[in-house]
C-alpha cells in the first residue's frame, strides 16, 4: 500500500532522513518510534505531500507523492501531534468545512459528519466551539476531520500525547478498532501503545530505520535470554563466580537486587544454590519493547 | 527598520510638498499662486484687471505671440480679445472672445474655468449696465465688476480631486491585515499544515486566499464609490473607475502576500508591511502630484493618475492606458508567482527560513536549499 524509497530529508544541516526505505502492507498498523528527533513526523509528513523529500520517493496506492500528490493526498487522513484546529468553528461546521475541501458529496456529507461525531463521542458538543474544548476534546474533534473523506490510510503523528489516561485508552480503543479495516501509521513515544497496537513496529533513529518487526519478534530479538531478577538481603554475592556460568551473559548488582540476563534457563538453579542462604526472591522479568527500544537506540 | 521608515516617509513628505507648492510659497497647503500660465492679448485692460491673479500668472501679450508661446507649450492658455471690444459695448454691440488651450496641460481645466469664471462675471457686469442705462434710474450706476462665484475655487477643485483618489484607493489599503492573517496565522497556529496536506495545490490556495480579499476590497470599493457619487461628487466614468482601483488591488494584494509568505509570524509581517505600503502609497501619489502640478509622461505610470483622469474626464491615447494597466499586471503575476513559489518551499512553512539572499538565490534556481 505503501512504499517508501531512499528517502532523504534534510533541513539546513540538519540530516532528518537518512535513505529511509520501507513498505507497508494494506491493512497493517505499523508503529514508528524513535527518540526526538529520530525523523518519525519528517517521514510522515513527506508521506502526506507535506514536505518534498530530498532524494527518494514515496508510492501510495500505486501513485507517486512527488508526482500525483493531490490523488495521494486524497487517500490519507492525517492527525498531527497537536489537532491545530480553527478555533473559532462550531465542531459540527469544521467537519462539514473540511468535508467540502476533500470534496465530500453534500447529501453523503452531513450523514458523514453525524457517524464521525458519534464515533469520537462528540454528538452532545457538536455546536460547540472548538476553543471551548479540552485538549482531549480536540484530539476527538482532530481524529473525526482526519476520518471525514473515508481514507484508506490514516496517519496519526503522537494521538495520545498530553492526553489523561481515560483518554488515551478511548483514543487507543477508537485506533485499535480502525485496525485491519485501514492502513495505519501510528508514531508514538508511547511503548506500551505500539507494543499493544502495531502489527509492526520500526525503530526510527538519526533518520534510519534500525530495527523493525512485530513488537514479538523484536522483544525476542534483543533478550533471546531472560532476566533473572533475584533480590537478596545483603549486596555480598560473588559476581566473578556467576559470571562464569556459560548461560550469563551479564550480571548487575543494584542494592539488593541482582539483575542477571541468561541467553538459557539451564543454569538458573545452580546460580540460585550459589546465592544460597541470602536469596529472598527470584523472578524472571520479561524483555519489554522499551528495553527493546533502549538497546536499539543505545547501540 | 523604524529608522528607514522614518527617512522614507521624509523624503516622500518633501516630495510631495515639493510638486504641490508653487515656487514662491513655502508653505504647507496648497496655495496653488500663479499655477498656470495665461497670455492675454486684451487692449482694453477689463479682463486682465479682472482675473484671478492668485491664480492664473497673466502675460499681456500680442496676439501672434501669445498663439506661438501656447502652440510652443510655455502657456496652458491664450485669452484673445478683440480689438474693437469697448467700442463694441459702448455700441450695444456683441464682441467674441476667445480661448485656446493646451490640451496636453492637465492645468487647462483649471484655467478654463478660472476665464469662464471671469467672463461670466464681466458678462454679467455688462449687461446689467446697458439695462441700467436705458431705463432712467436714481440712484447711480456702480460701474465696478460684481465677482460672480459659479464654482468652487481652485485649491479645493485640486484637494477634491485628489481627496476622489485617495478616497477610492483607501480600501486597497484596509485588508493587509486579512491577508497577513491567512498566510501568517495559517503558520502561527500550525493549521498551515492540515491545510497544506489537504488534496488542494499551492497555487489554489493562495489563489483562494488572495481572491476573497479581492472579492472583499471590491465590496468595499463598491461602497465608497456609490458614497460619493450620493454626495455629489463629480466622477465621470465611475464603472471604469472602479474596475481600474479593483485591478490595482491585484498588485496590493500580491505584494502583501509575498511579505506575509516570506514573514515567519505577524510582527514581522506588519514591519514588512509598513515599510511597503510606504513605497506604494508613494507610486500610487506621487505621479498622480506630479500630474496635476506639472505635465508629465511618467506620471502616467500610476494607476492613480489614470483613475484621476477617467474621472475627470479626460480622453487618454492607447499609450497613457498601457502604461499603468501594464504596469499593474506586471507586479501582479510577479508576486502572485514569489507567493506559491515561497509558499511551496518547506522552509517557508516549517523552518529553518534562509535569509533573503538565499532564497531569492533558491527562487530563481541559482543555489538549492
Amino acid at each position: 500500500m505503501i512504499n517508501i524509497s531512499s528517502l532523504t530529508k534534510s533541513f539546513g544541516k540538519i540530516q532528518a532522513l537518512d535513505n529511509l526505505n520501507l513498505e507497508i502492507e494494506k491493512g497493517e498498523l505499523l508503529g514508528l518510534i524513535g527518540p526526538n528527533g529520530a525523523g518519525k513526523t519528517t517521514a510522515i509528513r513527506i508521506i502526506c505531500g507535506i514536505l518534498k523529500p530530498d532524494h527518494g520517493d514515496v508510492v501510495v496506492g500505486g501513485y507517486s507523492v512527488l508526482k500525483d500528490p493531490i490523488r495521494v493526498k486524497s487517500m490519507i487522513g492525517y492527525l498531527p501531534e497537536e489537532p491545530n484546529l480553527y478555533e473559532r468553528f462550531k465542531a459540527r461546521d469544521l467537519l462539514k468545512y473540511f468535508g467540502e475541501l476533500y470534496g465530500v458529496p453534500g447529501e453523503r456529507l452531513d450523514e458523514r459528519v453525524n457517524e464521525l461525531l458519534e464515533l469520537v463521542g462528540m454528538e452532545k458538543r457538536a455546536e460547540h466551539r472548538i476553543n471551548t474544548f479540552s485538549k482531549g476534546l480536540r484530539q476527538r474533534i482532530g481524529i473525526a476531520r482526519a476520518l471525514i473523506h473515508d481514507p484508506e490510510i490514516i496517519i496519526f503523528d503522537e494521538p495520545t500525547m498530553g492526553l489523561d489516561p481515560a483518554t488515551s485508552i478511548s483514543i487507543r480503543s477508537f485506533i485499535e478498532g480502525l485496525k485491519g479495516e485501514k492502513t495505519i501509521i501510528l508514531c508514538t513515544h508511547y511503548m506500551d501503545e505500539a507494543d499493544a497496537l502495531c502489527d509492526r513496529v520500526a525503530i526510527l533513529s538519526g533518520g534510519k530505520i534500525r530495527d523493525m518487526g512485530t513488537p514479538d519478534y523484536l522483544k525476542e530479538k534483543i533478550h533471546g535470554q531472560k532476566i533473572l531478577q533475584i533480590k537478596i538481603k545483603f549486596p555480598d554475592v560473588e559476581i566473578e563466580k556467576i559470571s562464569s556460568f556459560n548461560s550469563v551473559e551479564n550480571v548487575n548488582l543494584k542494592g539488593n537486587e541482582l539483575l542477571v540476563s541468561l541467553n538459557s534457563k539451564d543454569e538458573i538453579s545452580d546460580i540460585i544454590n550459589l546465592v544460597g542462604h541470602n536469596l529472598v526472591s527470584v523472578n524472571t522479568k520479561e524483555p519489554t519493547l522499551e528495553d527493546v527500544f533502549i538497546h536499539t537506540v543505545k547501540d | 527598520m523604524q529608522i528607514s521608515i522614518l527617512i522614507l516617509m521624509v523624503i516622500f513628505f518633501n516630495f510631495f510638498t515639493a510638486n504641490i507648492e508653487s515656487d514662491k510659497g513655502v508653505t504647507l497647503s496648497p496655495s496653488l499662486t500663479g499655477f498656470a500660465s495665461v497670455d492675454i492679448s486684451d487692449n482694453s485692460g477689463i479682463f486682465s484687471n479682472q482675473i484671478n491673479k492668485d491664480v492664473l500668472k497673466i502675460n499681456n501679450l500680442s496676439y501672434n505671440e501669445s498663439i506661438n508661446r501656447l502652440n510652443q507649450g510655455k502657456i496652458t492658455a491664450a485669452l484673445i480679445v478683440p480689438e474693437n471690444f469697448t467700442k463694441n459695448i459702448d455700441q450695444f454691440k456683441s464682441s467674441n472672445v476667445d480661448l485656446f488651450v493646451n490640451l496636453e496641460d492637465p492645468k487647462q481645466i483649471v484655467a478654463t474655468n478660472e476665464i469662464n469664471s471671469t467672463v461670466k462675471s464681466i458678462s454679467a457686469a455688462i449687461s446689467n449696465q446697458w439695462i441700467n442705462s436705458l431705463v432712467p434710474q436714481n440712484k447711480t450706476v456702480e460701474t465696478t465688476v460684481k465677482e460672480e462665484k459659479t464654482g468652487e475655487s481652485l485649491p479645493l477643485k485640486l484637494i477634491n480631486k485628489m481627496m476622489i483618489a485617495v478616497l477610492l484607493f483607501l480600501p486597497l489599503f484596509l485588508f493587509g491585515n486579512i491577508i497577513v492573517d491567512s498566510i501568517v496565522g495559517e503558520k502561527e497556529r500550525k493549521t498551515g499544515e492540515i491545510l497544506v496536506a489537504m488534496p488542494v495545490s499551492h497555487v489554489a490556495i493562495i489563489i483562494g486566499k488572495n481572491m476573497a480579499v479581492v472579492l472583499t476590497m471590491a465590496i468595499q470599493v463598491g461602497i465608497w464609490l456609490i458614497i460619493l457619487l450620493i454626495a455629489g461628487f463629480d466622477i465621470n466614468n465611475p464603472i471604469l473607475v472602479y474596475l481600474v482601483v479593483i485591478l490595482t488591488a491585484f498588485p496590493i494584494v500580491g505584494i502583501t502576500s509575498v511579505i506575509s509568505a516570506y514573514s515567519k509570524n505577524y510582527k514581522e509581517a506588519g514591519i514588512g508591511l509598513s515599510f511597503i505600503y510606504i513605497v506604494i502609497v508613494g507610486f500610487l501619489i506621487v505621479p498622480a502630484l506630479a500630474y496635476v502640478s506639472r505635465q508629465s509622461i511618467s506620471s502616467n505610470i500610476s494607476p492613480m493618475t489614470l483613475v484621476m483622469r477617467i474621472f475627470s474626464g479626460e480622453t487618454l491615447t492607447t499609450t497613457e492606458w498601457i502604461i499603468p494597466l501594464a504596469s499593474i499586471a506586471l507586479i501582479s503575476i510577479i508576486t502572485f508567482w514569489l507567493t506559491i513559489e515561497l509558499f511551496k518551499r518547506d522552509y517557508i512553512m516549517f523552518g529553518p527560513r534562509p535569509g533573503i539572499i538565499r532564497t531569492t538565490l533558491d527562487l530563481i534556481g541559482i543555489k538549492r536549499i
